[in-house]
């Protein structure tokens, strides 16, 4: 190979990186303008989140507070900034990090809940262990995630339905 | 059973491993709870986005209608012109008090009369009698309940009364809540009268210590506008209530004969529909324009411009405004020579659209809103300024469907309050009022209580969030769809740049560009994307962007000319818009005669050559089922068939094509006559 051909390689694999980074700038400049009420380029701290995690993430909530804590002003606004934001954003995505975990391991983790491996859990169980463990629901999380769980005549979770009923294809 | 330390350790590991399964879940959930509330605001986004564009159509649509009616007055051929649009349809178009017009009031006024409509023994639902109280106003109510509606006898006999009380009022009612303590504010109801039903239910009906404010839009989008005025109108009229109107942007025929009241209308009171029209426009334009609480709260439709001045707005002759589309630029040509007049006039004209159009926004500054076509952004200087300058300390205001029913901006000095529930679907926004309460000191800033519901429409049970957002969401996406079409041709070129080589595929980033540069509408693309086109990794076969069965649409069309179905789509409201203005006695056809002229008016503003013949022609080829009479059906339907017509009626119709329409060789005698007119001034 022709140190010509390699240059060009290079510049091809180089112009392949802009446009793989431009993609992801762009996915986060829409998901960020959609909360972006007041069209001027921020938008309210406690959305932050949602944002984050509608691009795919799934930070803890500790590690959602550190990437926070990364973009918020010196002065905390209760705002956020697009051209803080961007770039934090544009670094996750790019190595990758908080990758949601596979349908199969979700599975898994309903599986650990259900100590008895009965192959549901009551819905006391389920209240239980979000409500008190790990990084606890809120009670309307907790109502929302059971209303769409929940077998409407036996009153149980039917766990292996549910993360494929969850799945949000992939955009 | 064991209660060694192994067991604990094993009880420990449990617990540990069940902590983690929980963190896992937990965080799965959120995530999957985030691109749900992503995609919900993205559904906003698209139904704020189209209703937008639909409002600016609407007044382009009515500039154009107002470049032709200049032109005629400037030719002094105005009685050819009042011929061509109907009685009510000329007030708004020519819209001024000149002795002319004051005849037409008087006219309306005596065909309209009550007296000479009798009602049927038989008739069973509500009655009215004058003076209103308010055991009539519950029999109204029930009577509604079960969808009875009212009588036009009734109906008429109420608007001369509501005409007549509302013609006294000053252009801004002045409300104090020094006895009451409080007063209700309600926004847009929209003709749905479910929401209606629920605020006096949660809020009682109002009576001398519990005063309304309705902030406008009462009619149109929803079903059951009649039945939404007939009320309000009602409680404006019973000397035991303090209720207050302003007037919204759709309290307007040029709004109407878009936006449903007037279909409304006629589907309810047939024969009789063009004398209740006429009188709705009569109370409309006898509507107030604001309300100021307490000297310090002002209550308008939408909002204010740098330039509002609410001393200026107060000695305004509101009964000119039939319609606020309009300005008044033309009036000189219709015998009123005096340009100092005439400027004011258009002073006025923009204080008026100003206050019933425009809308905040979160940058300092103003600009002209170019989505809704008309009114302004007005940033939170604005605000101050004109609050401090009439001393006033906040701006209640409507016009814009919130997902809470209500929004604070401008640091709490701009509240939105929206009455409408499930305003652009089932499931898509709360309704709220505001109850304003008085504060022990004047000085105080009074406090607004916010109620929040939504009109339940099918008793069930309350839909998931997931199975809400996904309904909505496709409702939307049918929307994008429609549009989509709408704009075949363009999309399709755009694409082919991309592809010079044909194979049906371009990148993401590729199809992207071309959404947003064609399409015009501000919508999240990239998370629509998944439902509007196939996609092959990182590529996109974009023909898959034209299919849709929903609409039932055959891919047969020939690629790269703008498609009969395409101009239908582009252009079914705006024909609505024109056949309803071209209907001059709302009877819901156009008669052969009424046709001609509307075709000769057209004509010859768009500067093309038909002779009577041809116009007969056409009409002939209309009518498809040979009465004489061409209903909107037919007048929809003469895009299609014309397509097909054969060589022989497209040479006797050469004569009419204009230059700029010729390349269009195989669009229909509307899309070349009418239809290209109007894409090319719309669009």
């Amino acid at each position: 190979m022709s140190a010509n051909a390699e240059n060009d390689n290079d510049n091809k694999k180089k112009d392949n990186a802009d446009s793989i980074v431009a993609e992801i700038q762009k996915k986060i400049t829409d998901a960020f303008d959609i909360f972006d009420h007041e069209s001027n380029k921020t938008v309210d701290v406690r959305e932050v989140g949602t944002i984050i995690r509608s691009l795919n993430c799934c930070p803890s909530e500790a590690e959602l507070h550190d990437m926070l804590a990364e973009i918020e002003e010196e002065e905390p606004t209760g705002y956020i900034r697009f051209e803080k934001f961007l770039p934090m954003m544009t670094k996750v995505l790019l190595e990758r990090r908080y990758k949601p975990y596979p349908e199969d391991q979700i599975l898994k983790a309903f599986q650990v809940l259900d100590i008895e491996s009965k192959g549901y859990l009551t819905l006391e169980e389920l209240s239980k262990c979000m409500t008190e463990d790990g990084e606890p629901f809120t009670q309307e999380e907790l109502e929302e995630m059971i209303s769409a769980a929940v077998d409407p005549d036996k009153k149980v979770v039917l766990y292996k339905d549910y993360p494929p009923m969850l799945a949000v294809e992939d955009t | 059973m064991g209660c060694g330390t192994s067991s604990r350790k094993a009880a420990m590991g449990k617990t540990e491993k069940t902590i983690k399964a929980a963190i896992l879940i937990q965080r799965w959930y959120r995530r999957y709870k985030a691109r749900l509330e992503a995609r919900r605001k993205a559904t906003w986004c698209i139904f704020q986005s189209i209703e937008y564009a639909g409002e600016q159509d609407q007044f382009k649509l009515y500039n154009f209608f107002n470049s032709m009616v200049e032109q005629f007055s400037q030719d002094e051929q105005q009685n050819a012109l009042l011929k061509v649009f109907g009685e009510n349809q000329q007030r708004s178009l020519v819209a001024t008090m000149s002795p002319f017009d004051l005849r037409k009031e008087e006219e309306t006024l005596r065909l309209a009369d009550p007296s000479k409509i009798p009602v049927d023994p038989r008739y069973d639902g509500p009655v009215l009698q004058f003076p209103i109280n308010k055991t009539q106003i519950k029999n109204l109510i029930t009577a509604f309940k079960a969808n009875k509606v009212i009588h036009e006898h009734y109906l008429l006999d109420l608007l001369h009364h509501a005409r007549t009380y509302l013609m006294k009022l000053p252009n801004i009612n002045r409300v104090s809540t020094l006895l009451t303590k409080q007063v209700t504010i309600c926004g847009d109801i929209h003709g749905q009268l479910n929401d209606l039903f629920v605020i006096i239910h949660k809020n009682g009906l109002p009576s001398d210590d519990n005063p309304y404010i309705f902030n406008g839009d009462f009619v149109d989008r929803g079903n059951n506008s009649i039945e939404v005025i007939t009320l309000l109108l009602t409680f404006l009229l019973d000397p035991s209530c303090k209720v207050y109107l302003n007037r919204g942007n759709h309290e307007d025929h040029a709004m109407n004969i878009r936006y449903g009241f007037t279909k409304e209308v006629m589907r309810k009171y047939k024969e009789h529909a063009a004398k209740v029209i006429a009188m709705f426009n009569e109370i409309f334009c006898s509507l107030p324009l604001a309300t100021i609480v307490d000297q310090k709260v002002l209550v308008v439709h939408g909002g204010i411009s740098e330039h509002v001045d609410l001393r200026l707005i107060e000695t305004i002759d509101r009964k000119k405004y039939v319609s606020i589309l309009r300005p008044p630029a033309f009036e000189a040509g219709l015998g009123n020579p005096k340009q100092a007049m005439k400027m004011k006039d258009l002073e006025e004209w923009q204080q008026i659209v100003d206050i019933l159009w425009s809308d905040p926004r979160a940058a300092n500054g103003m600009v002209f809103n170019t989505f809704r076509g008309g009114g302004c952004y007005f940033g939170p200087d604005v605000t101050q300024r004109v609050l401090a300058k009439h001393s006033l300390q906040l701006l209640i205001r409507s016009h814009q469907c919130k997902e809470d029913g209500y929004e604070y901006t401008h640091g709490g000095k701009v509240l939105t309050v929206f009455s409408a529930s499930n305003y652009y679907e089932e499931e898509s926004n709360k309704g709220a009022y505001v109850k304003l309460m008085r504060q022990k000191s004047t000085d105080d800033m009074p406090i607004c209580h916010v109620v929040q519901y939504i009109a339940q429409t099918k008793p069930g049970r309350r839909f998931t969030i997931t199975e809400r957002t996904s309904y909505l969401e496709s409702s939307a996406v049918s929307s994008v769809k429609e549009r989509i079409i709408a704009n075949r041709s363009a999309l399709t070129a755009k694409f082919a740049e991309f592809d010079p080589a044909g194979t049906g595929i371009i990148s993401s980033k590729q199809w992207f560009k071309a959404m947003e540069s064609v399409m015009g509408i501000d919508v999240p693309w990239r998370i629509l994307k998944p439902k509007l086109v196939s996609s092959e990794g990182q590529n996109v076969l974009y023909e898959t962007t034209f299919q849709d069965k929903r609409l039932g649409y055959k891919n047969e069309e020939q690629i790269g000319e703008p498609s009969v179905t395409e101009s239908l789509y582009r252009n079914k409201e705006i024909l609505e818009t024109i056949f309803r203005a071209f209907d001059k006695d709302n009877s819901g056809h156009l008669s052969m005669a009424e046709f001609s002229e509307a075709c000769q008016l057209l004509v010859k503003h768009a500067n093309i050559t038909l002779t009577q013949n041809q116009i007969r022609d056409i009409a002939t080829s209309l009518d498809l089922n040979k009465d004489g009479m061409i209903d909107f059906n037919e007048f929809l339907e003469a895009f299609r068939i014309v397509d097909t017509e054969t060589q022989e009626m497209r040479e006797k119709l050469n004569s009419f094509e204009i230059d700029e329409l010729k390349r269009d060789k195989k669009k229909s005698i509307f899309s070349r006559c009418f239809g290209g007119r109007w894409s090319n001034s719309l669009y």
